[in-house]
């Protein structure tokens, strides 16, 4: 009954407005319709920050801790967002996750079992050491091509050495090996493949001309096959 | 666990080891005690990545990990605390003090902990040796037993602990005979989860210095050794080399530098107060009960005057009879930093350490008020704060301030929440017209609604810093990359011209873009230095009113 303020008397409060102090006939500051400004206005401005040798010192020493903490090997970057297409600044932007887990050496006695890693032997051009299989699915994309290409490349190597020499035993058998060889040692394949195809700058394999001793004796066996 | 100390915390973590231990330590944060697989699989991060991020977390101390709270073999939980991460705001200040107290040595060697979370002490020895030989000129180099020494002094002060053996961490057995197993749980194979983790101040032989031979001389870095070579080096140096003190790994004790810069506070405060002798006087106190003083207690043990008189430093000749007076002056100054215990020995004192906070606190709750609002309103503040209730007439006749603007002032202080209503009712049915309206200010609440604006105050500091850098981050990138080819150029020795070719390639408005950049952000840096040591005030405050119980 007291309360009907909506049509007749507006100004009804929670609490008694006269022990506050609004007397009737005051005006009341005019009510807030929207947020307030996101940078008021400020009546009072702010103190000039403390200055002095102490300052400028703490202020030095925290900027050449943010940028130690950046080169030490706890800082991780997370594993960059692979793009459509290969680019030719990839070869130059390539942020290597360094040597993160093999250049971390701590006690590993200190942390519960599920989270060690597992230190791999570091393959031989430096690809960071403790790669499992899952980040192998998910970077491998492009090592995958460069691998199938030159798994490829390798087959085709082999094939022609196959028929420079022959069908003879031993040769298949090297043949072979080399295939399997090809899974577990991709990057010393890589390394004797690189070698062979781009030391000359030739149109033809080095490999062909390997061994003078081969190929004068792979030429009295089968005299059959022609040789290409 | 505030969204502001969250939000906080997510940041430092950002900047100091990168985006993925941010997400990882904040998804912690929020969400309690988790195992594994759950963070994995609601961060969505890879299981490596997460791995990584909680090897980095637990090294340096920010997480805790435990077996699980259902069964024992349930999967190991992971928790993290804001309180530890909100560390990282003040580590300039730690290695500062350190610097001030042990000098250079002992500044690297708090730099070096602070950034590796915890090293064996032959490891940081080493470490702070060739750093120091670095920067020393040719042909001289520092030897190692200077460095152990300033490390045994530090932890002999206490400024340095052992990290707790972790006891479920799937080893039972420590890994030198030094370190003792966990006490009194010789075979459970999980430590008890009900109760806390293990402090390492539970451990008897927290602040032992273990016997550690190191003979040897700091190594100074070649300039054309390789990077690559260096590493190798270093590598091969650690397998092949073993001190003596494996499995004993140390860090930073953070308490007892609050401590020290606690003391330090209420000297200053004395001293600006007061006078320089004063000061001193308490600083002495202090001193003598650095060690018989737990680190909660209320005030001191009662020191006697004779004592006092006798370990003053010999540079203050102050005959003992001006030495009363000064105490009495002590003593009766409204602070209440040093109170009398007694009248043996010429007069028992102590220094009231929770009284002496809180009043710290008030200062700093005032001069907020202060600066902010203009100093009639800081009035009216203190007067609230030190009558507790007033009606609204009495304010404007104890403040002297006409009725309308001390009305206004009130509006405004309560609208910011820095001053409540408190209603007392005549009646019981809380009738408006018979109720009396009571304005009053309550310190502590008010204390810790200050302190979340300081982190609030804080995290903005640090988006904006890191808003201005990468608005300007090819600028930055450019002259990064300018200043790499002049350092390489002038190694190999180059000709003036050259240079002069090279700085040119930074226009001049570009340059007054960085300088203006970099000022930006030595400002904002700053800054945050300094709210920092209001968080300090008001944290140690709040935390003496906590431990009371």
């Amino acid at each position: 009954m007291t309360g009907r303020g909506r049509g007749r008397g507006r100004r009804m409060m929670t609490f008694s407005v006269e022990a506050v102090g609004i007397n009737r006939g005051d005006s009341l500051p005019p009510s807030i319709q929207q947020p307030t400004p996101l940078f008021p206005v400020m009546e009072q401005k702010p103190l000039p920050l403390a200055g002095g040798e102490e300052a400028e010192y703490l202020l030095a020493l925290k900027q050449e801790f943010r940028g130690a903490m950046k080169s030490l090997p706890c800082f991780i970057q997370p594993a960059a967002a692979h793009r459509d297409v290969e680019r030719y600044s990839d070869k130059y932007h390539s942020t290597e996750p360094a040597d993160g887990p093999t250049d971390w050496t701590t006690d590993w006695k200190r942390f519960p079992k599920e989270l060690r890693v597992r230190v791999k032997k570091p393959t031989r051009d430096g690809v960071s050491a403790a790669v499992t299989r899952s980040d192998r699915v998910q970077s491998g994309q492009k090592k995958k091509k460069i691998k199938e290409k030159e798994e490829v490349l390798l087959k085709l190597e082999t094939l022609e050495k196959k028929e420079e020499r022959g069908s003879s035993g031993e040769e298949e058998e090297e043949g072979e090996e080399k295939k399997k060889k090809q899974e577990d040692e991709e990057a010393e394949g890589e390394e004797e493949y690189d070698e062979e195809e781009f030391e000359e700058e030739t149109d033809y394999v080095m490999s062909y001309f390997d061994n003078g001793e081969e190929f004068g004796g792979d030429s009295d066996d089968n005299m059959d096959e022609a040789i290409y | 666990m505030t969204a502001q100390e969250v939000r906080l915390c997510g940041l430092l973590l950002q900047e100091h080891f990168g985006e993925v231990v941010a997400k990882v330590g904040t998804h912690l944060l929020k969400s309690g005690a988790q195992n594994l697989r759950t963070i994995i699989h609601e961060t969505g991060i890879s299981l490596d990545l997460v791995k990584k991020s909680l090897c980095v977390l637990v090294q340096h101390g920010t997480c805790v990990f435990s077996s699980g709270r259902k069964a024992p073999g349930s999967p190991t939980e992971y928790r993290t605390s804001c309180d530890r991460i909100l560390r990282i705001l003040r580590y300039p200040r730690y290695i500062y003090t350190a610097k001030t107290l042990y000098g250079d040595t002992g500044e690297l060697i708090i730099e070096e902990l602070l950034q590796r979370g915890d090293m064996t002490m032959s490891s940081t020895v080493k470490t702070v040796a060739d750093r120091l030989t670095q920067n020393m000129e040719e042909g001289r180099s520092m030897d190692y037993s200077e460095v152990s020494s300033a490390f045994s002094k530090l932890v002999e002060t206490h400024f340095l602990q052992r990290c707790p053996p972790m006891a479920g961490a799937g080893t039972k057995d420590s890994g030198t005979p030094a370190t003792p197993a966990t006490p009194a749980i010789p075979g459970t194979p999980a430590a008890p989860v009900s109760t806390a983790p293990p402090t390492p101040e539970s451990f008897p032989d927290c602040y032992r210095v273990p016997h550690v031979t190191l003979i040897g001389r700091g190594k100074r870095r070649l300039s054309n050794e390789d990077g690559e070579d260096q590493r190798n080096a270093k590598k091969t140096k650690m397998d092949s080399e073993t001190h003596g003190d494996e499995g004993i790994y140390w860090q930073v004790n953070f308490e007892r530098f609050h401590l020290h810069f606690r003391d330090q506070a209420i000297i200053s405060a004395v001293a600006n107060k007061l006078d320089q002798t004063s000061s001193e006087i308490v600083r002495t106190m202090l001193r003598m009960s650095e060690v018989t003083t737990s680190p909660t207690a209320t005030c001191t043990k009662p020191l006697s005057a004779n004592e006092i008189f006798r370990s003053l430093p010999s540079s203050y000749n102050i005959p003992r009879p001006i030495l009363d007076q000064y105490l009495t002056l002590l003593v009766d100054d409204p602070m209440e930093f040093v109170g009398k215990a007694g009248e043996s020995g010429g007069g028992m004192y102590v220094v009231n350490l929770h009284k002496a906070l809180a009043n710290l606190a008030r200062a700093t709750l005032e001069s907020v008020v202060q600066e902010r609002f203009g100093s009639r309103s800081a009035r009216i503040f203190r007067l609230l704060l030190r009558k507790r209730h007033l009606e609204q007439k009495q304010v404007e006749d104890f403040a002297m301030i006409p009725a309308k603007e001390a009305k206004d002032m009130l509006y405004t202080l309560l609208s910011q929440n820095l001053v409540q209503l408190q209603e007392i009712p005549k009646t019981p049915d809380y009738a408006p017209s018979r109720t009396f309206y009571l304005y009053t200010v309550n310190q502590l609440p008010t204390a810790r609604m200050l302190l979340q604006n300081c982190y609030k105050t804080v995290a903005n500091l640090i988006e904006r810093r890191l808003f201005e850098s990468k608005e300007s981050k090819r600028l930055l990138e450019k002259s990064q990359r300018i200043e790499a080819i002049l350092a390489s150029l002038q190694a190999s020795g180059a000709e003036p011209e050259q240079l002069t070719e090279v700085e040119e390639m930074i226009t001049a408005p570009e340059k007054q873009q960085l300088e203006a950049l970099r000022l930006h952000i030595n400002k904002l840096d700053s800054a945050e230095n300094q709210v920092d040591e209001t968080i300090f005030l008001l944290e140690s405050y709040v935390n003496s009113t906590m431990s009371v119980y």
